[in-house]
């Protein structure tokens, strides 16, 4: 494959610090008590209509810089990309002007139906060239970077053939995109699969990592007897999940990072909180960056 | 080694249609958890769309018919406000619902007040540029509809029971008489939120055809619009809400 084209991302970049995820039950506190927070992050596809939910959000971008975090452009759909879908994001980077736009390293859309949950792609040569095409398409359209985040996932196939972290580095080395590194669904996935987080984390290459994403997760004993941590990011993040965190700030430097929670959305505080934990781990880092240096 | 359409045809149809569980235990139970997320995503989706039908049938009446729902009409776009549109059809013809007549009116309600939360922005014309068309030329005129407009005619009175359900009101509710005729309604989006208002029969039927694209003349010759002060006060307020986005002059009158 040819060497693409190597898009910069926004001219406004988000601060190396913590955001949160902004959902619908503090749209309203965030835009009357505009709280002590570095940037926001919030799912594309909810703004994809207009009227007062976009309306906050542009309310919201005067105050922020902004993230567009997408959930459903399915990158990993081996029929291709709705032309529909990528049109109506690029309508909404130009009016938004995000400092990031990220995308999943999964897919949720086959015969034209989507399935509502970012569902694990076998990790094999074809499923590669799929994801690098649609990474480039929509780099393309967008006329700008992105990042792929990688995913949590349940189960693994047989005939995958390339480990989850040489797919996805290889994906940045061959669009030029950048990499969302999500700390948890790293530790959900080597836990679920018996893979070392840390070799995973190693292995992604530091000058491409745009963001890192941090958010609990719950565990559960299947019927089987198998314990198997699931991605619903409905909880404070995990001690251990901490750890992994602060080993990617040795591997990669500070990077910008983001606490998600997207089920049982508690109080607004209690987020503020969890980035307050980030910037802790953070500001450590950078110490230790001047140290090096 | 298996294609990935192949192989994303196969989950689907493992996440969506309800069938014996496989024999591989393991795999069931790991699916299953996609499965969960897949269906529960898409039931929030529609309670969201939906508070009022949710309301009047409860929580797991509604969750029950949603997963037949689901797995009949997956979503055809991946952004969830577009999710639903059949919703109000399928309670139609679902058996368990039939005791409650008016419900489907209820959903088809929601969905024009859904698409008005979410359809996209677009600016009202420009009414001095229409007046500079001349009278001679405004029969010929027909127009654009702001996306966020829709026009219904139901058998029952949803927009009461509407108000009612979800004000807990059950004194309106019990005023609500299920037989007093078909209502008219045109649901929009204003400075304030979306508006529900109940139109005559008149004024529904010519501001329907006009949403159909038909020039001024042929709504007018199609429907029992008075012509003067009622029609005149009609299109204004029309004109002054925003609820054309465009128009053109291309219908000849007839002589």
């Amino acid at each position: 494959m040819n060497e693409s084209i190597r898009y910069s991302s926004a001219t406004s970049p988000v601060p190396v610090s913590a955001g949160i995820g902004l959902r619908f039950p503090h749209h309203r506190q965030v835009l009357e008590t505009t709280p002590p927070v570095a940037w926001l992050e919030v799912h594309s596809e909810n703004f994809f209509g207009g009227g007062t939910v976009r309306q906050t959000l542009l309310n919201v971008r005067r105050h922020y810089p902004v993230s567009l975090h997408g959930v459903g452009l399915s990158l990993g759909s081996a029929e291709g990309l709705d032309p529909g879908h990528l049109r109506r994001l690029a309508d909404l980077v130009d009016i938004v002007e995000p400092s990031l736009v990220s995308e999943h390293l999964s897919w949720s859309v086959v015969g034209g139906e989507y399935l509502a949950d970012l569902l694990p792609l076998p990790m094999t040569d074809e499923a590669l060239q799929v994801v690098c095409r649609h990474v480039q398409q929509t780099q393309e359209t967008l006329q700008r970077q992105i990042l792929v985040e990688n995913p949590s996932t349940y189960l693994q196939f047989q005939h995958s053939s390339i480990p989850e972290w040489e797919f996805i580095a290889e994906v940045a080395r061959r669009t030029g995109c950048g990499l969302l590194c999500d700390v948890n669904n790293i530790y959900v996935s080597a836990c679920n699969h018996g893979w070392d987080a840390d070799l995973y984390l190693r292995n992604l290459p530091a000058r491409a990592i745009g963001e890192i994403h941090l958010a609990g997760h719950a565990v559960r004993t299947l019927d089987s007897g198998r314990t198997i941590r699931i991605d619903d990011h409905g909880s404070r993040v995990a001690p251990e999940v901490w750890s992994l965190f602060e080993q990617a700030l040795r591997l990669f430097g500070p990077k910008p990072t983001l606490i998600e929670w997207d089920t049982d959305v508690p109080a607004l505080g209690v987020l503020l909180d969890e980035a307050g934990l980030a910037n802790e781990r953070l500001r450590a880092a950078r110490q230790a960056d001047a140290c090096a240096a | 080694m298996p294609a990935l359409l192949e192989v994303q045809h196969s989950m689907r149809q493992r996440l969506l249609v309800p069938g014996p569980p496989n024999a591989d235990l393991l795999q069931e139970e790991v699916l299953a958890i996609y499965r969960n997320t897949v269906t529960s995503t898409l039931v929030y989706a529609l309670r969201l769309s939906y508070p009022a039908v949710l309301r009047v049938v409860g929580a797991e009446f509604f969750e029950g018919a949603a997963h037949e729902f689901i797995a009949a009409h997956a979503p055809r776009s991946a952004c969830l406000n577009d999710y639903g549109d059949r919703w109000p059809d399928f309670l139609a013809q679902f058996a368990p619902a039939a005791t409650l007549p008016y419900l489907p009116d209820v959903g088809r309600l929601e969905w024009a007040i859904n698409r008005a939360l979410h359809a996209a922005d677009a600016a009202g014309i420009d009414i001095t540029r229409l007046a500079s068309l001349g009278d001679a030329a405004l029969p010929g005129v027909s127009f654009a509809v702001h996306p966020a407009l829709s026009l219904l005619q139901l058998a029952f009175p949803a927009d009461s029971i509407w108000r009612a359900v979800l004000d807990q009101d059950s004194a309106a509710m019990a005023r609500i008489d299920l037989t007093s005729g078909p209502v008219q309604l045109l649901i929009e989006r204003d400075a304030h939120g979306v508006q529900v208002r109940r139109l005559t029969a008149w004024a529904w039927e010519f501001t329907r055809s006009l949403a159909q694209g038909k020039p001024l003349h042929a709504a007018l010759d199609e429907t029992a619009a008075p012509e003067g002060d009622a029609l005149n006060a009609l299109l204004a307020d029309h004109l002054s809400s925003g609820r054309f986005i465009d128009f053109s002059c291309t219908g000849e009158p007839k002589s």
